[in-house]
């Protein structure tokens, strides 16, 4: 039963794309809506069986490594699995309004959608090295092509960018996964693990592998590509680019480190990794601040708020497992609800600078309550997920004497306030030109109805996954790295 | 020394100096030409280290094909500029090429310090490759044990050309600079031609169960086949996707899927082909795909239409 769950994560959203780009539009939101809901039974029966603790595996067309691929889900795959349904069924309300499927923009949006989600699914789930990098390319071409949806200069501009880094990445990866492959004689990714020594081979491979997993996850200094495509894609693209696509690769380098990456098992390269985290949440939360235009300070948090991942590889404890994989579930959720809120934002008001802001708590309600709760999770404010993960994160630190850490947590956390109430404060809290006032008779929400509901839905979870952490966490503790214990 | 030894190293020192000329070159067309060349000579030098199935992807797909794109897009944005120099910077190629040469140094290096394992996924699939009724270790990989990886590829070639469908957005088809087909040699050449790469691409697909080839050298024939049609006008490009050629465009990748999911259906893992057929029927459907995806790529198309229509 467990097994043939794994397939439909997979399969449901593929098979719904190809149905989609066959049959005529009218029929392509109940077949993407099929497709995507048809995984949340799936990924409850696969969770009932890693809670009865289990690891759901399946060798693929039945040939186990190293003959084969196998799929193998436990704790940590479902929890960033759950985050992907999460995110993209409200980021899927959000496009039925904003890509409408008898639009042309429409049509182009819905496949590569499909694709997209089953592609995110059929990463978390591999165990291969080479279907991970073939999970990945997938994953940034679909990414790439969502982008240059919109058509505008600005917007292919960034697309081709990320994509030359991209190819660039993953060509770093597949060498590694070559060199891998030579000296283990297997790609499976545990399997590596159990075979593959110290020496010169296996630190050159997982050195070239963790740069191609850096420059795709954005990590200072490798994020040049980040703000711009994530600033100038479409609203819903934007939310699924910050919320999952850049974390894709942390979930490799966290499984490749620490479930197969014993080679590189000294202090060093871990000290490097937590540095960069280090200089990429100052560095990334000072650009967020001088931003002018709404959804770049929204791309900048993003390469700011990627930085605390990085801080797992020198803390290195169950305590820092936790907190971080906690952190990569809300932000996922509060950045998506930011990028989907700045969005209908940029829709209503036709400019996304931050100076048209002042007033908008009038007009657009909803969506400033909702960037500003989503703001309450990414500063790190209880109740919120971003309060639990943040704390976690300090208490780890802390418990490892890593005063350094510590004060770059505290101090990311001050910045993010800067820029967040930044916002805010515009939105809420300025004398208000006359010509912003609500005329009495006007509806304020009107065409932004299904839009806004998304924002503020996944604004509302981002706090509620503070107060019900408990189930996850439990959930988390089921997929610990070896050596780990709850 | 052996013959053999020369045909290497003449090989080896011809890459290195054709890779060095197509990056220094003085002229973007000349530089297109070499990487053809270079492309060749890499499917050689597949064939030497004795990947025949390599070789005849790389040649097909390596060097034609994405030769015949690389000549299309230079024709597009050239032609309002007739062979423009290309600008250069010392200092930027420089670093490049540092950068570059100690990768390959460093991975070269670690390379060599390879041992050969006992238990290596390459035995096991020597090993298991009878019990598949296939005779080609290539296509038992792709097609059997890791057919996940090859669905996937199939989807990644979809997304491209969704990608680039997107990219083309309301612009009508690119004009395709047409060949009259009352030359006498075009004319001949395509009445001859045409029929030979069809039978030569269904050739390829059936020896791929046994020998070398398969459905991605037999979709680089037809898609030969597919360029030169549309070059001649006997193809026309059309702005829009029509039913057949979308329902054709994902055929490779739906029957991969229908089969790896059906699967899961009467009892076996997911992905599993339980018989030969399976394998014949995914390889042709994806042969079709493929070639159709790369033509329409070619044209610049959302659709093809025939002359007279």
């Amino acid at each position: 039963m467990a097994p043939d769950a794994l397939a439909v994560l997979v399969f449901a959203p593929l098979v719904a794309a190809l149905a989609v780009i066959v049959a005529p539009p009218r029929a392509t939101t109940a077949l993407a809506l099929a497709g995507i809901a048809l995984t949340a039974p799936a990924l409850w029966v696969v969770t009932a069986a890693v809670l009865g603790g289990e690891v759901v595996e399946v060798a693929l067309a039945g040939a186990a490594p190293p003959l084969g691929i196998a799929w193998r889900a436990d704790g940590f795959s479902l929890t960033m699995a759950w985050l992907t349904f999460v995110v993209v069924a409200f980021v899927s309300l959000h496009a039925l309004a904003s890509f409408p499927s008898t639009s042309d923009a429409g049509r182009r949006f819905w496949p590569m959608w499909l694709i997209l989600v089953a592609s995110v699914y059929a990463l978390f789930l591999s165990a291969d090295l080479f279907n991970l990098y073939v999970t990945l390319e997938l994953v940034t071409l679909t990414a790439v092509a969502m982008i240059a949806i919109g058509g505008a200069p600005a917007a292919m501009r960034a697309a081709m960018r990320y994509l030359l880094l991209g190819l660039m990445a993953s060509l770093f990866y597949l060498l590694a996964t070559a060199l891998l492959y030579g000296q283990t004689g297997t790609l499976d990714l545990y399997q590596v693990g159990e075979r593959l020594g110290e020496g010169a081979l296996a630190t050159t491979a997982l050195a070239l592998m963790i740069t191609g997993l850096l420059v795709k996850s954005a990590i200072v200094p490798l994020h040049v590509w980040l703000p711009a495509a994530h600033g100038k894609a479409p609203g819903p693209v934007s939310a699924v680019l910050s919320a999952l696509v850049v974390k894709v690769t942390l979930y490799i380098l966290i499984r490749l480190w620490f479930w197969a990456g014993g080679a590189l098992d000294d202090g060093l390269a871990a000290f490097v990794l937590g540095l960069l985290g280090a200089v990429a949440i100052v560095y990334g939360s000072i650009a967020a601040i001088v931003q002018t235009r709404l959804k770049m300070l929204v791309a900048y948090s993003t390469v700011a708020q990627l930085g605390y991942v990085m801080l797992l590889f020198p803390l290195a404890s169950t305590a820092a497992f936790r907190a971080v994989t906690f952190h990569v579930l809300a932000h996922g959720v509060a950045k998506a609800a930011m990028f989907l809120a700045a969005a209908n934002l940029l829709a209503a008001l036709g400019s996304d600078r931050l100076q048209r802001l002042v007033g908008a708590d009038q007009r657009y309600p909803v969506n400033v309550l909702a960037f500003a709760l989503a703001g309450v999770s990414i500063m790190g404010l209880p109740p919120s997920g971003g309060f639990v993960a943040k704390w976690m994160l300090l208490e780890a630190a802390w418990q490892s004497q890593g005063w350094g850490w510590v004060a770059v947590i505290s101090a990311g956390s001050l910045l993010a306030a800067v820029y967040v109430f930044r916002v805010v404060a515009l939105a809420y809290a300025q004398p208000r030109p006359a010509s912003s006032v609500r005329r009495p008779g006007t509806t304020p929400r009107g065409r932004f109805g299904a839009t806004s509901v998304a924002a503020l839905a996944l604004a509302v979870l981002a706090i509620v996954l503070g107060i019900a952490s408990a189930p996850v966490l439990s959930l988390i503790d089921l997929g610990l790295p070896p050596g780990m214990a709850p | 020394m052996t013959v053999g030894v020369v045909v290497d190293m003449m090989l080896g020192l011809a890459l290195v100096a054709l890779s060095l000329r197509v990056v220094t070159g003085g002229s973007l067309f000349r530089d297109i030409v070499l990487f053809i060349l270079f492309g060749l000579l890499v499917a050689l030098s597949w064939a030497r280290l004795g990947a025949p199935d390599l070789a005849l992807a790389e040649a097909a797909i390596g060097a034609g094909l994405t030769g015949a794109l690389m000549l299309m897009a230079y024709r597009s944005i050239g032609a309002d500029t007739e062979e423009r120099p290309v600008r250069r910077r010392p200092g930027v190629a420089l670093v490049v090429a540092v950068l570059t040469g100690s990768l390959v140094a460093v991975i070269g290096l670690a390379a060599l310090g390879i041992e050969r394992v006992p238990d290596a996924a390459g035995d096991a699939v020597l090993e298991a490759l009878p019990g598949t009724g296939l005779g080609n270790a290539v296509t038992g990989v792709l097609l059997v044990f890791r057919g996940l990886d090859t669905m996937l590829e199939m989807a990644v070639l979809l997304v491209a050309l969704l990608g680039a469908w997107t990219v083309l957005g309301d612009a009508r088809p690119g004009r395709v600079h047409r060949v009259d087909r009352r030359t006498p040699l075009v004319g001949s050449l395509l009445t001859v031609v045409a029929p030979i790469t069809l039978l030569v691409a269904v050739h390829l697909l059936l020896a791929g169960t046994d020998a070398p080839g398969g459905a991605f050298q037999a979709c680089a024939v037809l898609t030969g086949c597919g360029v030169l049609m549309v070059l001649t006008g006997t193809l026309r490009p059309t702005a829009v996707a029509g039913f057949a050629t979308r329902l054709l465009v994902v055929a490779g990748l739906a029957a991969f899927v229908l089969v790896g999911a059906g699967a899961g259906f009467v009892g076996h893992a997911p992905m599993t082909l339980t018989g030969t057929w399976a394998v014949y029927l995914i390889e042709t459907a994806m042969m079709l795909s493929i070639a159709l995806t790369m033509t329409l790529l070619f044209a610049r198309a959302r659709g093809l239409r025939g002359e007279g229509s």
